[in-house]
């Protein structure tokens, strides 16, 4: 069987739907700056993928670790930082090896 | 089945004070924390944490645990005493992914939910678990859109209550032009909904398998062109691979290694058209000199007045 794909865009309330978090939450993640979707205000708000997942992991992190919105702000920020930096490594140890034989 | 020493897993005393094995637990919360976590078993690992953590921060179930603990001996393996019965069993339902140990001492379906006092079927309606897996995708593969078969495991719940994993082979259909770490729902994909809830999502996350000629830097690739010395030198023509076929690059004379020349539109595709190819050049020189070569390379070595160290000399 062939599974279709949702690439598209979630409302603020189909976010909570895909999340199944309560509208209050996201409130606070969006508050927080920990995901900014496009639009001014709730009912305009547009969320991508990407901003699913991090909803879903900042609760997470929330619920698990008991950290509070801007501690979980920061940390989603340092983990990105931290998932960047390496892959951004790896690529480059992967093109030094191209040029320096191991 | 096995038995788990909670005390152990937290790394805390049995006379421990309830402000010590929180701050254990917190310790290893973080730690362990699939999303914060490398560990290649980091979700195991904070499972069976949050566990011993549910049962020692609790004043009751803790003593129960000790009564248990008592009489379990370690290494072997474990069977609750006969006619054992917690004061929790058939009270609580417990939130969180238990073992078959935990729910043999407190009860529980050792599952989300799936309550005791489930007697009568479902008791009630709960969405299934997203799942997420990785999709390796080649290069070459994402250059326009095609399908993919994956395989995932889902939990499933029997009639028994018991969760079971079950294998799930699915043909995706993957746009052109997906990038690494991008992720793609799949819905109602995950494991199936209880009672009459819906069935969780399916979340795959593109990983671009690494290619033996081509590096990936946003939507451009980079391919390494070796060039022997007198080809840097005088310039040349090289066959060069791309993710669909080959173009003739001309490489000017008097190159350098690291210079970097663009082919247009050879990159990866993006949602507007295709990235770059940059190719890289990279002077080698022979493993092994002949004769006649050493006479000409001395030649070189006598006119030329090239001095490869000049910014030494000015320190």
């Amino acid at each position: 069987m062939m599974a279709s794909l949702e690439t598209h865009y979630f409302s603020f309330e189909e976010l909570c739907d895909v999340t199944e978090l309560s509208s209050h939450i996201i409130i606070e993640v969006v508050e927080h700056g920990i995901v900014e979707p496009e639009g001014n205000d709730p009912e305009t708000w547009s969320f991508d993928m990407q901003m699913v997942t991090v909803t879903k992991k900042a609760c997470r992190l929330h619920n698990d670790l008991g950290i509070d919105w801007s501690g979980i702000a920061l940390a989603i920020s340092l983990l990105d930082e931290v998932e960047q930096l390496r892959s951004e490594n790896e690529k480059l140890a992967n093109r030094l090896k191209r040029f320096v034989p191991e | 089945m096995e038995f788990k020493d909670y005390y152990k897993i937290l790394g805390v005393e049995t006379d421990a004070d309830i402000k010590a094995i929180k701050t254990a637990y917190r310790k290893l919360a973080r730690k362990y924390h699939p999303d914060v976590s490398t560990e290649n078993d980091a979700e195991a690992k904070f499972k069976e944490v949050s566990e011993a953590y549910e049962v020692l921060k609790d004043t009751e179930k803790r003593a129960e645990f000790d009564e248990i603990r008592q009489y379990g001996a370690h290494g072997q393996r474990f069977q609750p005493p006969p006619g054992w019965q917690s004061a929790h069993q058939g009270s609580e339902q417990f939130e969180g992914d238990f073992s078959d140990f935990f729910s043999s001492i407190f009860g529980g379906g050792g599952g989300r939910g799936a309550g005791p006092g489930a007697d009568s079927g479902f008791a009630f309606n709960q969405k299934g678990q997203d799942i997420e897996t990785e999709l390796p995708i080649f290069l070459e593969d994402t250059l326009s859109a095609g399908s993919q078969t994956i395989s995932y495991t889902l939990p499933r719940r029997g009639d028994d209550g018991r969760v079971t994993e079950v294998k799930k082979t699915l043909n995706v259909k993957i746009p052109a032009g997906v990038s690494d770490g991008e992720r793609i729902r799949l819905k109602g994909q995950g494991a199936q909904g209880m009672g009459s809830g819906a069935n969780g999502d399916l979340y795959l996350r593109i990983r671009l398998v690494p290619h033996p000629l081509f590096d990936v830097e946003a939507h451009n690739l980079i391919i390494t062109v070796p060039l022997a010395p007198w080809e840097a030198a005088l310039g040349t023509k090289v066959e060069v691979p791309t993710l669909d076929g080959k173009i003739n690059l001309s490489i000017p004379g008097n190159s350098q290694t690291g210079q970097r020349m663009r082919v247009k539109g050879k990159g990866l595709a993006r949602k507007d058209g295709f990235g770059d190819l940059y190719a890289v050049l990279k002077i080698v020189m022979p493993a092994k000199t002949t004769e006649d070569a050493k006479k000409l390379w001395q030649q070189l070595a006598t006119t030329a007045t090239f001095d490869p160290r000049a910014e030494w000399s000015n320190s």
